[in-house]
């Protein structure tokens, strides 16, 4: 009993050193992100698009093992590769008075990561609708299987700060695994009216109320950064808002109570209300808002697609190294609400 | 005392009768609502430019309502702090007394509604660009529903805070604020659609959700009041 107590608590900071560590050494998968210039005329061109994350250009690779094409709807328009450097693929184009659309695609056909892609990377002014002219279609490359290694995938607009998934997710499924705990213990608390109940579900809604304030910080940043604003009206932000404010609430409410058995019976009540509607809110409201937040409709969540095994590999174990270092957190709040009582009561 | 569902339902309309008979009896409580909501009004018009958008427009109102709400429910267990408790909880069973409270708190909502939405329509007008409210009965069953689910929300919130004896007015609005939040995304929706008289097809499920939410907080209040009650 003993041993399986060290083992876990040691088990879970050795996985969160394994994530501080992976997650913030691993490199990113590459990308297009930007294309110089970007309003382009019909006839010669020469074009450049800048990519993030690690370099698609390796050693011994050549200027023949990388293609670009742009599309134009359905119609491939072939380009010239001028130059590559780390970063930077330079091309020239032809581009002819007809088009389908002009907005163009670009693709990166790549040895060894894969094929780049960005939407929308060029506008073409002046140019009629029509079938692009045989003379400057591209055949259909042949695509490469990518050999990444380990790294994690490359995300537009998130880029970089994918490595966030690694805390904020994880903290937002502490804090309702401890908060679940909390709303059990109320249950208890209610049906046997035992101070131990109170004492766990004390313990809980503390330690899910750190977990909380950090999902929101690590969920404020990100959203800093990728949807360019603090906050925003969203359900799932609503959500994590009220869920702080319930239970620093429920916080107040046992501050403004001295006798034991009044705080233990009111708090327990407030805390199964206050859950029950947490739930209502997570479920119902999302139907009514449009959501920014992955994992709404019509914005899949990360598992859909973008969790690759690579990412899945560092993600599991942070969402188990969290876990575990909040419940470690619990169960020393909850041992010192039991001294505590016990000092009090003797 | 009586056990039994009848026994229950005669209690909840005595409890009912009881308060609705006090709030008469002792005028100046009615009276201060009303004023309080009345005033809150005037405030909202006198600090809006006679120009409010639509959200603006919903957003005065449903604050006007809340706090109004808060002034008209937050004294509901008031009379149960001193011996009228005491007496109460010898002779009347819970789930009677948190019944009654109920639906004291739906003649509370109606009375409220038609006072907050009449004066704010006086005084305000409607938003600017529009000549009158798209669907004028969808803007009353969708206020009073919607009010409806804030003081089932606020009763079992004042049981709560009633309990607390060092308590201030401050306890309700901290407990019951975050609490609200859902009702108050739901409705002011809800309004704002009435407003602009966005088709139905894409309202439809509001007044059925914030209905449900009334029934839902209510069942769960009448479930965890015994537990306050007891002592």
């Amino acid at each position: 009993m003993n041993s399986w107590n060290s083992v876990w608590k040691i088990g879970g900071i050795v996985l969160l050193a394994y994530v501080i560590v992976r997650g913030f050494s691993t490199p990113l998968q590459p990308g297009l992100v930007e294309a110089s210039p970007t309003r382009l005329s019909p006839g010669k061109a020469t074009v450049s698009l800048s990519a993030v994350g690690q370099p698609f250009l390796r050693d011994q690779e050549t200027l023949e093992d990388f293609q670009l094409v742009l599309r134009s709807e359905e119609g491939l328009l072939k380009t010239q590769v001028l130059d590559i450097s780390e970063h930077r693929v330079t091309a020239s184009v032809n581009i002819p008075t007809v088009l389908p659309s002009p907005a163009l695609d670009a693709f990166l056909f790549t040895p060894s990561s894969g094929t780049l892609f960005l939407g929308n990377a060029f506008f073409v002014e002046n140019a009629a609708e029509g079938i692009i002219p045989a003379g400057f279609v591209a055949p259909a490359p042949d695509e490469a299987a990518p050999l990444l290694g380990f790294s994690f995938p490359y995300q537009p607009n998130i880029m970089e700060s994918i490595r966030n998934l690694l805390w904020h997710v994880p903290m937002w499924f502490a804090m309702f695994f401890v908060m679940g705990i909390g709303f059990v213990a109320s249950l208890a608390q209610l049906r046997t009216g035992q101070v131990n109940w109170d004492h766990r579900a004390e313990a809980a809604v503390r330690t899910g109320l750190v977990f909380g304030v950090l999902g929101l910080v690590t969920g404020s940043l990100w959203a800093r950064w990728t949807w360019g604003a603090w906050w925003v009206s969203d359900p799932q932000l609503n959500g994590a808002l009220v869920t702080v404010l319930l239970y620093s609430g429920y916080m107040i409410l046992r501050a403004a109570m001295d006798d034991d058995e009044r705080v233990g019976r009111l708090s327990a009540v407030y805390n199964v209300f206050a859950f029950i509607m947490l739930v209502v809110l997570l479920m119902v409201l999302p139907r009514y808002t449009e959501s920014l937040h992955p994992g709404k409709d019509g914005n899949p969540g990360f598992n859909s697609y973008d969790l690759d095994n690579s990412l899945r590999a560092v993600f599991y174990p942070a969402v188990i190294g969290w876990g575990a270092l909040c419940y470690w957190i619990y169960s020393l709040r909850l041992r010192m609400n039991r001294i505590e009582h016990h000092l009090l009561t003797q | 005392m009586r056990t039994g569902f009848q026994s229950t339902f005669q209690t909840a309309i005595a409890v009912a009768k009881m308060e609705w008979r006090l709030e008469w009896r002792q005028g100046h409580q009615l009276a201060s609502v009303a004023l309080f909501a009345v005033a809150s009004v005037y405030v909202a018009f006198q600090s809006s430019d006679h120009e409010t958008s639509t959200g603006a427009w919903t957003a005065m109102l449903w604050l006007v309502y809340l706090f109004s709400g808060f002034t008209a429910v937050g004294r509901l267990f008031d009379r149960e702090r001193t011996a009228t408790r005491q007496y109460l909880r010898w002779t009347v069973e819970p789930l009677g007394l948190i019944l009654g409270k109920l639906a004291h708190a739906i003649l509370t909502t109606t009375g409220l509604t038609a006072l907050v939405l009449a004066t704010f329509v006086l005084f305000l007008g409607w938003p600017s660009g529009l000549e009158q409210a798209g669907k004028p009965g969808l803007l009353v069953l969708g206020a009073w529903l919607g009010g409806l689910s804030v003081t089932t929300t606020l009763v079992f919130v004042t049981a709560v805070a009633s309990q607390v004896q060092s308590a201030g007015a401050a306890l309700s609005a901290v407990l019951g604020l975050p609490l609200l939040l859902p009702q108050i995304i739901l409705v002011t929706r809800l309004t704002r659609g009435a407003l602009l008289g966005t088709p139905w097809n894409t309202l439809g499920e509001l007044p059925l959700f914030l209905a449900a939410l009334s029934v839902g907080t209510s069942i769960l209040a009448c479930i965890l009041f015994p537990y306050i009650w007891r002592a």
